[in-house]
């Protein structure tokens, strides 16, 4: 019986091979996993889907395969388990979302080249356009997998086209090269790789799937979105004290009272308050996207880098539910086990750097939402008030990066002042459990 | 002897030569235009796709007139004259041929009619009625074509033995013939003579028939062979043929058993080679593949920097639409464009009864390699157009892509299935979702309809097919 790599759901269509979970000879349960794979979005372990004894592994850490790659043989399996879908349909908000280039051709084992490769259906057809726009883009120099279509299905348009092409002369011009100077065919073109080792040894590490897929998106964002990061601090000496308070009575619940699951309280009281920062420009539809929802990406720091798990509905969520949900997803992003749909769907982040030590700093809006709250350690500091006398308070720094498209300055002020009030004057019946 | 110079020369006079010439006489370019035949066309016009069409028309007649004793119109018992079938049928060939030559002259496109033989990548030597010729040329086309494939071991010499080309010049009706292939030729072919009253049996090794096509589309193909042939045989392997008297003793292995049978013909119909002898391509840098075909890139550009070859000499698969775009790919690339014969959509039709079409991507094909689509299926039992006349037997087919909802694959067999297929070729080649076939009004009572609520099948929604998929109760 041939276990293959299922496949991934859309956004994933290849994986690299980070462990393999079983010998050749071990008895394997159908929901047992057998390896885990990286893909862009994170590590998921992928069961064997059927029990028996393992024959022969066919892959080793490191190879990259994609859906339909042999992972391994097993002998005596019995009929199939109910199926275990690796990954949820995909929301269908990615039907609009920018065509991502593709990666590097996929490479197969030497084990698996006589099989037929399973592609993505994605990269089985070309990009839909007419056979005129497909001439002219060759014409161009153009990939128009890089072209985002806006009719039915992503279908490519003269138009699309157009404004691609005025969006790389734009960037052209941003970047102070003559736009003549630069061939619209390589937009993206990588520099030349400099030989940093005539200087000093140095060592080489793969650029992950992961890195490449943060690399993507922050980029997109700040080619993108014009963003302005509005700073301000907020009192929390007296958060801190019901912190404190309560610390043991949520320790006995088995959950930390963290000023993230605070943060995430007070951002979804300000985001009700200021809907347009809970909000995503359809630049396709030329309208503004209002959520009814509120869905919080909690950026999370872990070995292999930066992701952000989504807290959904935190508005109907108490602190002590947001407490227990915040620390599972954090377990869970650490040891790369997020299911794609649990990075899916945020409609706002919030960037941490307290636990760490960080101060103020600049977010990076994370498209397509609106806005980003980055918060920095809280510190001692003297606290001047309106009668003269100075008092020592804790400050907590914070940075919000907005979309200037969507979101204008005082808009921007409004809502770091409702989110300082909101920290400075934390209702103590939200803190009690079973409040 | 001096030679005769050009910019263009085009050896082979068929869909892909002339389209090519025409092409590059159109955008400037002077063209010399070389065939062997009287009769310019190539193989499609003279002995393919046209006169299997006349004669496919013609024989149908006889099987629609008996069909219809039952719905209370008879006719007399027909008489078949096969030299005026012949004669009209040749008629319609030289129509076509000499509107192939007067559009030539139109464009003023020097017809030079003989044999062409390379003599080096610059220079070919035509052998013509006054003698022989040399040109001299920036660049040439070769689309020489291709003929059917007569393995030795059935080469007797004996002309009860055919191939495709002796069988349309209808020398008889033969009582018993064998044909030897179940691909689209020998399925046409079957149909002709099954038609004009020979008992056909049809051998294939494989062990199905139209392998090609998906077994779906196939089946009401082989249900009509099936009843209108004497036979089927699939699995089936000719070991030996001789002569005796006056038919041919037939040996053949068929599931692991030996049968012998007479016939008094025999058709060959398994596959085609390439027409590449004596063209002096050694004279020539151009490389050839195992099968003798002209290998070539995606501009049609042969290893030989003088020389393009297009059509069923280039290989792929031996259509002639294939050949007229890449005569198109070829003449652009010679007048400086960048044209690539790249994700193209080349629709197949075999005009068996009923006829079966596809185009893109084959449910076989999707399966072998792992491309998930979805299916969607109008059968036309539930058409009325069909139902008028009483085919019910056709069944369109979209494969649809899930997650874009876009159309990649076509397939239809039944009546007229050769003319529907245009428009899953546009869909396909445009992109073009199930969405927006479903919301493009389609006239009635037309077949084309089916296309239609083929597409509304995949959401759930066709008027006049029920199913109890709702997709946007996803």
């Amino acid at each position: 019986m041939d276990i293959r790599l299922p496949n991934l759901g859309e956004g994933a269509d290849s994986g690299v091979v980070v462990s393999i979970l079983v010998s050749e000879g071990d008895a394997v349960a159908a929901d047992q996993n057998v390896i885990e794979l990286e893909t862009g979005k994170a590590v998921a372990g992928i069961p064997a889907g059927r029990s028996g004894r393992v024959e022969k592994i066919m892959v080793k850490v490191g190879d990259k395969i994609t859906p339909g790659t042999l992972i391994l043989t097993l002998a005596g399996s019995d009929a199939p388990a109910a199926a275990a879908p690796v990954a949820s349909r995909p929301p269908a908000v990615r039907q609009t979302a920018p065509l991502q280039p593709v990666a590097q051709p996929v490479q197969t084992t030497e084990t698996d080249a006589q099989e037929p490769v399973v592609e993505s259906t994605s990269e089985a057809f070309g990009p839909p356009a007419s056979p005129t726009i497909r001439k002219l883009a060759r014409d161009l120099g153009i990939d128009l997998r890089q072209v985002r279509g806006s009719q039915h299905g992503g279908r490519i348009v003269m138009e699309d086209l157009r404004r691609y092409i005025q969006g790389l002369m734009r960037a052209a011009q941003a970047a102070g090269a003559p736009v003549a100077a630069r061939s619209p065919a390589t937009p993206a073109a990588a520099p030349p790789s400099v030989d940093f080792s005539q200087w000093g040894a140095v060592s080489r590490k793969p650029f992950s799937p992961l890195r490449q897929v943060i690399a993507r998106r922050m980029q997109e964002s700040v080619t993108t979105i014009p963003q302005v990061t509005q700073f301000d601090e907020a009192d929390i000496t007296a958060l801190l004290e019901l912190r404190k308070k309560f610390e043991p009575a949520y320790a006995q619940k088995g959950a930390r009272l963290t000023l993230t699951c605070f943060a995430l309280r007070v951002v979804a009281d300000a985001l009700k308050q200021f809907p347009i920062f809970n909000a995503s420009l359809d630049t396709a539809a030329q309208e503004i996207v209002f959520k009814e929802y509120i869905h919080i990406s909690v950026a999370v720091d872990t070995e292999a880098g930066l992701v952000a798990p989504v807290i959904r509905d935190v508005d109907r969520k108490s602190l002590l539910e947001l407490a227990l949900e915040l620390a599972l997803l954090a377990s869970k992003a650490r040891e790369r086990k997020l299911a794609p749909a649990e990075l899916e769907g945020g409609s706002f982040t919030i960037s941490n750097q307290g636990g760490i030590g960080g101060g103020f700093f600049t977010p990076i809006v994370n498209p397509p939402q609106a806005a980003i709250l980055g918060l920095g350690q809280g510190s001692r500091k003297a606290v001047v008030r309106p009668d003269g006398a100075i008092e020592p308070r804790i400050l907590m720094p914070m940075g919000l990066s907005y979309d200037h498209r969507l979101i204008d300055g005082a808009s921007a002020a409004r809502f770091i002042v409702a989110l300082r009030q909101g920290f400075e004057n934390f209702p103590e019946e939200l803190i009690k459990i079973g409040a | 002897m001096e030679s005769i110079k050009t910019e263009l020369a085009v050896l082979g006079a068929g869909p892909g030569g002339y389209a090519a010439a025409f092409y590059a006489a159109d955008l400037g370019k002077k063209v010399i235009l070389i065939d062997k035949s009287n009769r310019l066309g190539g193989v499609c016009l003279n002995e393919g796709c046209i006169p299997s069409k006349a004669l496919l028309h013609a024989t149908k007649v006889l099987t629609e007139a008996k069909e219809f004793a039952r719905r209370g119109i008879t006719f007399g018992e027909p008489k078949i004259e096969l030299d005026r079938l012949r004669a009209w049928k040749d008629s319609v060939l030289d129509r076509l041929g000499q509107g192939v030559a007067s559009l030539a002259k139109l464009r003023k496109v020097t017809v030079m009619r003989g044999r062409g033989y390379f003599e080096d990548s610059h220079t070919l030597r035509v052998e013509t009625e006054e003698g022989q010729k040399f040109v001299t040329y920036d660049k040439a086309i070769i689309a020489v074509g291709s003929r059917a494939a007569m393995p030795r071991a059935f080469d007797l010499g004996n002309p009860r033995i055919m191939t495709a080309r002796e069988a349309l010049d209808l020398p008889e009706i033969p009582g018993d013939l064998l044909i030897i292939g179940g691909g689209y030729i020998g399925m046409e072919m079957g149909t002709v003579y099954a038609s004009l009253g020979s008992r056909v049996v049809v051998v294939e090794a494989l062990d199905k028939i139209l392998a090609g096509a998906d077994p779906d589309l196939a089946r009401p193909v082989v249900n009509y062979a099936k009843k209108n042939f004497r036979e089927l045989r699939v699995s089936t392997r000719v070991i030996n043929m001789s002569t005796a008297g006056r038919q041919i003793k037939v040996e053949m292995d068929t599931g692991g058993k030996t049968v012998t049978e007479l016939y008094d013909r025999v058709l060959v119909a398994v596959g085609r080679t390439p027409a590449a002898e004596d063209l002096g391509l050694e004279n020539t840098r151009i490389t050839r593949d195992e099968k003798g075909f002209i290998q070539v890139n995606e501009r049609q550009e042969t290893n030989d920097p003088a020389l393009m070859a297009i059509g069923d000499i280039a290989g792929g698969v031996l259509l002639a639409h294939k050949a007229h775009k890449e005569a198109r790919i070829a003449v652009e690339n010679i007048c400086g464009e960048n044209s690539l014969f790249k994700d193209v959509v080349i629709p197949a039709v075999v005009f068996t009864e009923p006829e079966l079409a596809w185009c893109g991507l084959t449910e076989e094909e999707a399966k072998a390699k792992g491309i998930k689509v979805e299916v969607a299926k109008f059968p036309w039992a539930a058409s009325g157009r069909a139902m008028t006349f009483e085919r019910t037997d056709g069944l369109t087919k979209l494969l649809i892509e899930p997650e874009s909802e876009r159309i990649v694959g076509v397939g239809i067999v039944g009546h007229g299935a050769g003319e529907l297929i245009a428009e899953g070729v546009l869909a396909v080649e445009m992109g073009a979702t199930a969405h927006d076939l479903a919301a493009c009004i389609h006239p009635h009572p037309t077949l084309s309809e089916t296309f239609m609520e083929a597409a509304e099948v995949f959401y759930g929604y066709a008027t006049h097919a029920y199913s109890r998929k709702k997709r946007a109760d996803e």
